[in-house]
This record gives C-alpha cells, structure tokens and sequence, in this order.
C-alpha cells in the first residue's frame, strides 16, 4: 500500500507531464484538463498518504495498512538502493508540493488562457511536482541530490519560460547558477557519509554519523549541507537568485518559490538536524544565516515598488524564520511556520497574480484603489496578508509565534529581539503592500476586473486554509513526534498550544510590536520627517546591500579569466596530441607512485 | 653474454612508439600523420605479442593483436579517405587549415 502510493505520489505527475507534451499546443483545452487531472489525483494519492501514516505512527494500525513505512528497489552498483520512507517530514511535504501544485495548475486555467507552448509549461510544472515529491520521500542521499537538481532545472526552465524576454532569461541563468553551487555542497555531503559509512541511506547516516565520522569530515559534512540550503532556500548570502526568479508566471512563483522547492533548504536542514547537531558552530552559523536573512530581506521587501518582489524579499525573510527555528532547535515550530507559510505566501502569490493577470502590470506605483474592482482577490489576499503579519487565529500568528517562543527559550537573546523586531518589519510592509495595491485612490488608469472562476476556487481554498491550518498542529505534532524519535520533537495539541501562548508575555510582546508595526504602516505618509531620515539605509536596501555587485564581480571574473584560458584551445591538431601525451604521462606516474 | 629477446623486443617497442609519438607530435601532413599513427599501433601490437609471448598466454595475445590490426585498417582507411576530403576542400594537406578556432 505504502510503496505503491510513493510511486504513484512520484510517477502519476511525471506521467502527467509526458502526456501533456504529447498532446500539443493545438489542443489547450485537453492540455489544461490533463494537467488538473494529474496533479489534482497525485494530490489525492499525497494526502491518502499522510492519512495512511498518521495512523501508523500513533500506534492505531488498521488491517489495510502496511506497517513497514520504508521499501527500497534494488538497484545494485554504486547508487545504493533506490529507497523511500514515508515518514512525517516526507509525507506532509509531499501533500503540500502536491496540493499546492494542483491549485497553482487550476489558477494557471484562468492565468495562462490564451498563451503560446502550454505543453512546456504545464509539463515543466508536473515534472517539478514530482520530482518535489520524490526529494522529500527518498531515503537515499544520492537520489536525494538527483532530485534536488531535477527540481533547481524545473525553476530553471519555468523562470525562462518568456524566453524572448531578456530578463527572464538572465533570473533563469542566475537561480539555475546559485542553486548548484549549493548542490554541490549537498553531494559532498554525501559522498563523504559514503565513504565512511558505506551507505546513502539517510537514516543509517542520521544515526550513526555523530559517532562513525570524525569531527572534522562530519562538520565538512555539516557546513556542505548549510550551504546546500542557504542557496536553495535563498538565505544570505544567496538570497539573490529569488526577487529576479520573479519573471516566471506567476503560479510558478507561487508554487515553486513560494510553497515547495524553497522550502527543500529548509527541510535539508531541518532532515539532518540530529546529526549535526553536536558539530561546534554549526547552530549558531545556522541562527546567524536565519536572522540576517530575515532582517535583510525584510528591509528590502520595505523599499521595493515591484508587487511580486516585495513577496519574493518577504519570502526569503519567513524562510530565514524557519532556518533560525532549525538553529535553535525547534523543527515542530519551524516545520509548523513552513506549512503555514505554503498555505498563505502561495495565497498571496496567487491573488498577486490575479491582480497582475488583470491589470497587465507589476508595479504598485501604478495601482491603488483596486479594491472595489476586485473584492474577491482583495478579501483574499487580506486574508494571507494578515497571516503574514501574524494576527491571531490566521495561522501565520501561531506559527510565529511557536518560533519566537524556541528562540527565547533555547537561542540567544539577541537574535530574539532581532527577530522579534523582524516581526515587526514583516507587519510594515505588508500594511504597505496591501494599502498601496487595494486601497487609496487610483494612481492610473488601470482596466481592472476580478478574478475568474478558477482562479476563484484556488484563492478560496487558499484563504480557507491560511483561517485553518493551524487547528492541526496537534496531529501534525504527533506524526513528526512518532516518526522523527532522534529529533528530539516536543509538541502540542491546540489547546496546550493557546493556553501557552496565550499566558506568556512573549506573546503579547510580539503582538505589540506587531500593532507597532501596523500602525506605522498605516501612518506612514505622515511620518515624513522618520523616513526621511531613513533614507540613506533605504538606498542600500534598493541595491540590496550590495550583494549585486559582488555578484556582478564574480561573474565578471569568471569572464575574464575564461577569456584568458581560451587561448589554451588553438585548435592545432599537434598541440591537442601534446596535450594527450601530457595528460597520459601524468596517469601513467599517478599509477606507478599509487602502487 | 647473452641478450634475453625480451629486452630486445622492448628496445623496439620503445623505438617504434617514439618514432610514432614523434611523427604526430612534429609533422603537419595528415599523410605524415597517419603513417606516424600506424608506427605507434605497430609499436602496440609488438608490445602485445612480447607480452603474451612472456606470461604465457599466446592465445590471447594474438586474438588481441589481431584485433589490433583489423581496427588499425579501419583507422587508416578512414583517416585516409579523410585526407582525401581536406585535399579537395582545402587545396592542401596542412592540418593547421583544419583548426577553426582561431583568435
């Protein structure tokens, strides 16, 4: 039952994918259906799943269950078994990429009517699905690279869709570079975990590792693996590659950097926390990278004037939230704050693009006041704005606050009241997003209409989610708590959570400074004398700190000296023949000092 | 004294891959080129036969030697036909003309 349902989990959307490629772009109709019906049944098979093993892990097993959550296929050779675990972490992951996915494809009806090449796109996106699908379930280290890479190529291909558009090229290229630099850090990773150990399996790893690596290869390991999720879930100082992923349409955004693939960093960390838990440094690099990620991307969503790069900068600022959750060792709290992420910056995307699809621009110079034009996507997207901001009983404000709450008791108090003042950041730009795009008067002529059907029953099922998540974070709590006994999981069913959040200071702390944050959000055109002494640093923050420029350096570098090293290919037969005889000579002493 | 064979047969494989190795590394002509290539094949099948001839296994040496020698025909008819080709298109037999990338 399990096995099946994993590899149907993995293979229905890349079926799917297939299929719609062979229908062709002379048939959309058939191509939008096919794509709904196969990322709507491999949602279907991801939520049987994390059904299916909620009650396994809490001891209750009906007769039709398998109890063995793990199954591999043998593969023999050097690539291990090729094996899965439908454990906690993997199965919700799964359910989200698959869930979220299908309600991205179902807005991308509405969305993408009309536009040229439906096969790349949808293909691309159910290939993506899966493949999400298959990275958070496989327990194997190497098909955990292999389908890390497939999904960085799916951003890569989705990010460049409008390929005669230079921009959207140039973002492609740059996410595409980024991301594989961190991938690199997550294969060494785990070729060494081979080499010492023998295995890719993850769980073998997990266990042992601590104990069977030495402190120096273990924390090599530990550091391959931060980078590996800094440059995946854009965190300082990668964090660059996400505003310009923004030329893709925007379901991609919603779903692949918003929801899921950003979100691979996030589980990478949280995945391996027991085994690198003990290395020296390795937590405190992990709460610095989240805190300063946080802080700086908040500060940028602040000044920016682009709709969906405010969300990309608010984005990289939650999922810095997450990783300083990992640091301080509360993966409940982070792994809640991630799913309530998904649910309600997905929403957000979603309504963004509802507004984006009607108005035919991106810059909130240009709107205002469209509100009355379009109540359905405005009801909406307050209602994932809020959630952003972490008003309570939207499941923004729960998550948080379980964050907030691990970093005071278990992190330092400083990158506390960084973060607590983050919070309040996130409360001022989202004020500004929403006023400046929905409310106010008209700064343009703008032709304006709601969203349409489809696009209506995804952003509704969104906003009922971001009201309701959070009511599940007990169960929630008991499938990672049962599935997950190294991570060392303290959870709590509903009401244990309010009572305690509810009877602690921290709390209200927060709260205020999240009605701070408002308020000044709301104020703001009359706080003149503020931000204009604000300017300067708002200056910095439009170009982003400065990290464009190092990377323009690096590039521009690679450059030259691959200009300089072109000087080696002449072409002439003599040389290449040379530089084969070299090239055995050295071979030829390799082997002779080897033996 | 007594020189064993072997050393010998060594002596010539050594000489007939550097005058192989030579030929490629120095001329331009692709006849030169190809001669130079079939020097240092025949340098390989000589090394083959020796060795088989001092561990043992003569079958195996000579089933391999006579692979050697089909492939190499190919190798030359090809390289050959080739050299015919560039003569036509280019006028000449230099391989420096073939190098495309130019600065």
């Amino acid at each position: 039952m399990v096995p099946a349902l994993i590899l149907l989990t993995i293979l229905f959307p890349w079926a799917g994918a297939l299929l719609v490629s062979i229908t062709g772009d002379n048939h959309p109709r058939l191509q939008h259906f096919t794509a709904v019906f196969f990322s709507a049944v491999s949602g279907v098979f991801a939520v049987i799943l994390l059904l299916n093993t909620l009650p396994v892990w809490e001891g209750i097993v009906p007769a039709w269950v398998a109890t063995d959550p793990y199954f591999s296929i043998p593969l023999g050779g050097a690539f291990g078994n090729v094996s899965f675990m439908a454990d906690g972490l993997g199965v919700y992951l799964a359910a989200i990429a698959t869930v979220i996915g299908s309600l991205a494809i179902l807005f991308s009806v509405d969305y993408m009517r009309g536009e040229k090449q439906l096969g790349r796109y949808y293909a691309y996106i159910l290939f993506f699905i899966g493949a999400m699908a298959g990275l958070v379930l496989t327990a194997n280290m190497l098909f955990l690279f292999f389908f890390w890479e497939i999904t960085a190529l799916c951003s890569y291909v989705l990010i460049s869709f409008n390929n005669d558009d230079p921009k959207a090229v140039a973002g492609g290229i740059k996410a595409l570079i980024i991301t594989q630099f961190g991938g690199i850090g997550l294969l060494l990773g785990a070729l060494l975990a081979y080499t010492v150990l023998g295995t890719y399996e993850i769980g073998v790893f997990i266990e042992k590792a601590p104990l069977a690596i030495p402190a120096f290869g273990l924390s090599i390991a530990a550091f391959g693996f931060l980078v590996a999720a800094a440059a995946k879930s854009a965190q300082f100082p990668f964090q660059t590659w996400l505003p310009d992923a923004m030329e893709a349409p925007t379901p991609v955004s919603a779903l692949i950097h918003a929801a899921t693939m950003v979100n691979a960093g996030v589980y990478l960390l949280a995945r391996f926390y027991p085994a690198f838990e003990g290395v020296p440094g390795w937590k405190e690099a992990v709460i610095a990278v989240g805190v300063i990620t946080a802080l700086l991307a908040a500060f940028m969503a602040l000044v920016a004037t682009d709709l969906k790069r405010v969300l990309a900068y608010s984005t990289v600022s939650q999922l810095g939230y997450m990783v300083y959750g990992i640091g301080v060792g509360g993966i409940f709290s982070s792994q809640v704050h991630l799913l309530s992420h998904s649910v309600f910056k997905a929403l957000l995307f979603l309504g963004a693009g509802a507004v984006i699809h009607s108005v035919a621009t991106r810059d909130m110079r240009a709107m205002g006041g469209l509100g009355k034009k379009m109540p359905f996507t405005r009801i909406a997207f307050i209602v994932g704005a809020l959630a952003l901001a972490g008003i309570p009983f939207l499941n923004g404000f729960w998550s948080k606050e379980m964050i907030l709450e691990s970093g005071l008791v278990d992190g330092p108090r400083i990158a506390y009241y960084l973060m607590l003042f983050g919070a309040g950041l996130t409360a001022i730009y989202t004020f500004r997003m929403v006023a400046m795009v929905f409310f106010g008067k008209p700064r343009s002529e703008l032709h304006a209409h709601d969203a349409g059907l489809a696009m209506k029953i995804a952003l509704g099922l969104l906003a009922l989610g971001a009201c309701t998540t959070w009511l599940f974070t007990g169960r929630f709590g008991t499938l990672l708590a049962g599935t997950l006994p190294l991570h060392s999981i303290h959870y709590l069913g509903v009401k244990e959570l309010a009572a305690e959040l509810f009877t602690a200071k921290a709390t209200y702390l927060a709260l205020g400074v999240v009605a701070l944050g408002l308020l000044l959000g709301w104020q703001r055109e009359r706080l003149t004398q503020l931000t204009s002494l604000l300017r300067i640093p708002a200056g910095w923050a439009r170009d982003s700190f400065g990290f464009e420029w190092i990377n323009r350096g690096i590039s521009a570098a690679v450059r030259r000296s691959a200009d300089g090293l072109s000087y080696t290919q002449s072409g002439q037969l003599n040389w290449n023949i040379a530089g084969i005889l070299l090239g055995l000579l050295i071979l030829l002493i390799l082997t002779v000092l080897g033996s | 004294m007594t020189l064993d064979p072997l050393i010998l047969v060594a002596a010539g494989v050594c000489l007939l891959a550097g005058v192989g190795l030579y030929g490629l590394l120095a001329s331009r002509n692709l006849i030169k080129i190809i001669v130079a290539m079939q020097i240092l094949t025949k340098a390989a099948v000589l090394a083959l036969v020796a060795a088989g001839a001092a561990s043992g296994k003569i079958n195996l040496s000579q089933s391999l030697a006579i692979t050697v020698i089909v492939v190499d025909t190919v190798v030359a008819a090809v390289g050959l036909a080739l050299g015919v080709q560039v003569r036509k298109r280019f006028g000449s037999l230099d391989a420096a003309n073939l190098a495309s990338l130019r600065r």
